[in-house]
């Protein structure tokens, strides 16, 4: 039961001890990694019993204390959480690092796994700003000009984000009297004049959408994760992105917000995917394909069904999986050639280790969802979820959109020659690589056997590989003969004015949806 | 009535901020008005929880006077203190970009920064 | 290129009276629901033992978020810290000429503004203070007389590993403090000290003790602060 509260408050005890005693730094984050598997792995046994299990603190009761609340949805980000901090931990272990950094990293996850138990709407508004500040501060770690600058707009816009949805929750609280979901819940079934929850949602939604990655909101990620350090943007890009995500999946147990999800989703999916298309430089392109991804989870939390819901856990865990060994190979990649696009990158290949380049090749198979990777389990729980013709047109689509961006990479894949990569990094890649390519027999452990037999077949099997196939194909004559975009919306201005009408987006979908 | 007059004004706070925010050009002006914006919603949830006459929730005898509602109060504590923290940090990032391009014009540093991406 | 600037103008201004009056009219003026404040008002004095509804809140009821509320303070003093810590001085420096009027008034208000701070730290359970209130009063008193005297007189008075070790340990008792109560077997974050009777200075439980550790953090997170932005960008 207590296990809740140990483990994000040890992690911010390991941070605080991190700075006073600065030698033993690495020893701190390897004892971390081993308490979190611990108790991560009496939760599950916990969780396998008992489906969901709830602590209030203090002992006070719902209503005047915080409650804290793990089931399914934690469990799984709990065990991505442990494989990202096991591969940046062994990815990191050379480096010359301050202990200022390590306890950035520290601050981080302990955050990350506070808002996987979180029930109350300020609680998370808390917890959400404090992996603001962490976020920004380690994407500007480098001093570099253009990382401050990422890092300047990231603040700003964030702070802004979490302002609409501080009003947001003014709002619940005056008309619910509480802010515990729970409560909120029993509040909107008994409640009589229910006016005021159409303007609170799409506050709330609005606040968590700057975080959470969703395009027209989200205008600083781009340019926030390509600037920050490899780690760094594996951590962003696979970790914390996705805890936007899951308060939105809180969210949407309460409000009404279905419809209104699936837009967005189908929305931020296609934007992201025009824009990686044209794009050749790596980590940019990687970070728009970000965007993108995070279409399907929305997409599979407006649906509602529980397959699409399994769906969801199963591509976000696969996603964070194989974007961060894409960004960490990306990084390495970069470090070894010094250069940035992608047409550089393949003249040069030369010069990029072979255990790099597998690494990119998994994750790319990874991502473009060939089975039986990590990807496609996730899509195919996803399209099988879903009854309406429109959906899985659109899934299809996305599918597409993601192999012909990635299919520019495969000239990289020829396996001749390489450079010398340290074996830490090697290591740290095949912590990440392992579970991609063994996902399938990974997945029986959160995904009930009925849903496994009724999704998986071979229509669906035979659907992905010609999708991937035509997508191959048509890669190139695609990519020469797109328009040219406008890049003018991710700037500061232009960023908070597309926010406000991203407001007035969701504020019409949930009144009309 | 003041808990209406309250949430109207810190709305209109608020689109000032906002305005502030899009329209002017120098990096510490942004700054204020972020400033301004949480401050808005920081008086929005205080402004909720106040009654006609009512007095603060310090119990100074057994007798029950009108208190206002504390827990409003309790969650504006910890926003100030986050404010504070978000506007000091981006106070030192704003003077660390300065030292460098020597302008606080957020369009010119996004010139010169694109700039020297393309080089 | 004027077009665009005049179009995003009245698009921009269009679209922020359209948020304003759209949040307006929608919040539903109705009856609110009173409830908790009326739970809190009820319970708070013989539970917790505090005359200060506001802080038995945020120190007793709800104090996992307080806990974070903390952690963010601290990232943003060791921020402040990392940025600005290899600037070398600017050595030289216009200083305004000191008026006798600010030495002397420094010298005069510098106890009894530190004194206040104090009072409004240890008295955070009776009345309306704090720790960070109570804290930030006394960092105040240091900037006083760092505009006094100049903010490298005054930090020569200050040890700065022991100052390191105080904001760090206090940090980890204040983190250590609620998971003390799974040693005696009981749930996280509930009270051990006795609330004690409402109005009295030893009373309110562990309120007291977490108002003083975060009074002493908040105090000399705000003197480095202080301390990191005068030497970095020169006198006022």
């Amino acid at each position: 039961m207590t296990i809740i509260v140990l483990l994000p408050l040890l992690h911010f005890v390991f941070a605080v001890l991190c700075l006073s005693w600065q030698r033993g730094t690495r020893g701190i984050i390897v004892a971390a990694l081993l308490i979190d598997t611990i108790l991560l792995g009496v939760l599950f046994a916990v969780l396998d019993q008992a489906g969901s299990i709830s602590i209030t603190l203090g002992g006070w009761g719902r209503n005047v204390g915080i409650e804290l609340v793990a089931d399914r949805t934690s469990l799984v980000f709990g065990f991505l959480t442990l494989f990202l901090e096991g591969s940046i931990l062994l990815y990191l272990w050379r480096e010359h690092l301050q202990p200022y950094f390590f306890m950035l990293l520290h601050l981080l996850l302990g955050a990350v796994f506070a808002v996987l138990f979180a029930q109350d709407l300020f609680n998370i508004y808390v917890i959400m700003e404090l992996l603001t500040l962490v976020s920004f501060l380690l994407v500007g770690y480098g001093k570099r000009p253009y990382q401050i600058w990422a890092s300047l707009k990231y603040l700003f816009l964030a702070s802004l984000g979490m302002g609409i949805y501080l009003l947001g929750v003014a709002v619940v609280y005056y008309h619910a009297g509480t802010m515990n979901l729970g409560l909120i819940a029993t509040q909107l079934t008994e409640q009589q004049d229910t006016t005021w929850v159409l303007l609170a949602s799409s506050l709330l939604v609005t606040g968590i959408a700057v975080k959470a990655g969703i395009f027209v909101f989200s205008l600083w990620l781009p340019a926030a994760h390509a600037s920050a350090s490899p780690a760094v943007s594996a951590l962003l890009s696979g970790l914390v992105i996705k805890m936007g995500v899951v308060v939105l999946l809180k969210l949407a147990a309460i409000f009404p917000l279905s419809g209104s999800l699936l837009v967005l989703g189908s929305l931020t999916g296609i934007l992201g995917i025009i824009y990686a298309i044209t794009t050749y430089e790596l980590k940019y392109m990687l970070a728009f394909c970000t965007l993108s991804q995070i279409g399907y989870l929305l997409i599979g939390i407006g649906t509602g069904s529980k397959v699409a819901l399994s769906g969801t856990l199963c591509y976000a865990f696969a996603h964070g999986l194989f974007k961060g060994l894409l960004f960490l190979a990306a990084g390495s990649a970069i470090q070894a050639t010094g250069k940035k696009d992608i047409r550089e990158l393949i003249m040069e290949r030369s010069n990029i280790s072979l255990i790099t380049r597998a690494a990119l090749l998994i994750g790319t198979l990874g991502i473009i969802g060939l089975p039986p990777f990590a990807g496609f389990c996730g899509k195919a729980l996803l399209n099988a979820g879903t009854q309406s013709y429109v959906t899985q047109i659109v899934l299809a689509l996305l599918s597409f959109g993601t192999v012909v961006s990635f299919a520019r990479l495969i000239p990289l894949f020829r396996f001749e020659g390489g450079g010398y990569l340290p074996r830490t990094k090697s290591l740290s890649f095949l912590i990440l690589a392992l579970p991609i390519v063994l996902f399938f027999p990974l997945t029986h452990l959160f995904v009930p056997a009925w849903q496994w037999q009724t999704s998986l077949n071979i229509s669906l099997f035979i659907k992905n590989l010609v999708v991937i196939g035509m997508g191959i194909l048509l890669a190139r004559p695609i990519a020469n003969h797109f328009p040219h975009l406008e890049k003018r919306f991710f700037r500061l201005e232009e960023a908070a004015v597309v926010i406000l009408s991203g407001f007035f987006l969701v504020f019409l979908l949930l009144l009309f949806a | 009535m003041l808990m209406i007059a309250g949430v109207i004004v810190s709305v209109i706070l608020f689109g000032i901020g906002l305005l502030g925010m899009i329209f002017r050009r120098d990096l510490i002006i942004k700054l204020l008005s972020l400033g301004l914006v949480n401050g808005s919603v920081m008086l929005c949830l205080v402004s909720l929880g106040s009654r006609a006459n009512g007095i603060a929730p310090i119990i100074r005898g057994p007798e029950n006077a009108g208190y206002v509602n504390p827990l409003p109060q309790a969650l504006v504590l910890s926003a100030i203190v986050i404010n504070f923290a978000i506007l000091a940090l981006a106070l030192v990032f704003v003077m660390l970009l300065v030292e460098h391009y020597h302008s606080t014009d957020s369009q010119r540093i996004e010139h010169e920064i694109k700039r020297e991406r393309e080089l | 290129m004027r077009h665009r600037r005049i179009g995003l103008i009245i698009y921009a201004t269009i679209l922020v009276c359209c948020f304003c009056g759209l949040v307006i009219v929608f919040f539903s003026y109705q009856e609110p629901a009173r409830e908790l404040g009326t739970i809190y008002l009820s319970r708070a004095p013989s539970e917790t033992g505090a005359a200060n509804i506001v802080s038995a809140i945020y120190l007793n009821y709800r104090l996992y978020d307080t806990l974070f509320e903390i952690l963010i303070f601290s990232v943003a003093v060791l921020g402040v810290r990392f940025y600005l810590s290899d600037y070398r001085e600017k050595e030289i420096v216009e200083k305004i000429p000191e008026s006798q009027i600010v030495r002397t008034s420094a010298d005069l208000f510098f106890p009894p503004i530190f004194l206040i701070g104090i009072y409004l730290t240890l008295s955070g359970h009776l009345s309306p203070g704090g720790g960070f209130s109570g804290g930030v009063v006394a960092g105040t008193a240091l900037l006083l007389c760092a505009v006094a005297l100049g903010a490298n007189t005054v930090g020569k008075r200050f040890y700065e590993p022991t100052l390191r070790w105080l904001e760090w340990g206090v940090l980890l008792v204040v983190l250590s403090l609620p998971l003390l109560p799974i040693v005696v077997d009981r749930l996280p974050f509930t009270e051990l000290l006795p609330p004690g009777t409402m109005g009295k200075v030893i009373s309110g439980g562990s309120i007291p003790i977490y108002n003083l550790l975060i009074g002493i953090k908040v105090f000399i997170g705000t003197w480095v602060i202080i301390h990191y932005f005068m030497r970095h960008r020169g006198e006022i």
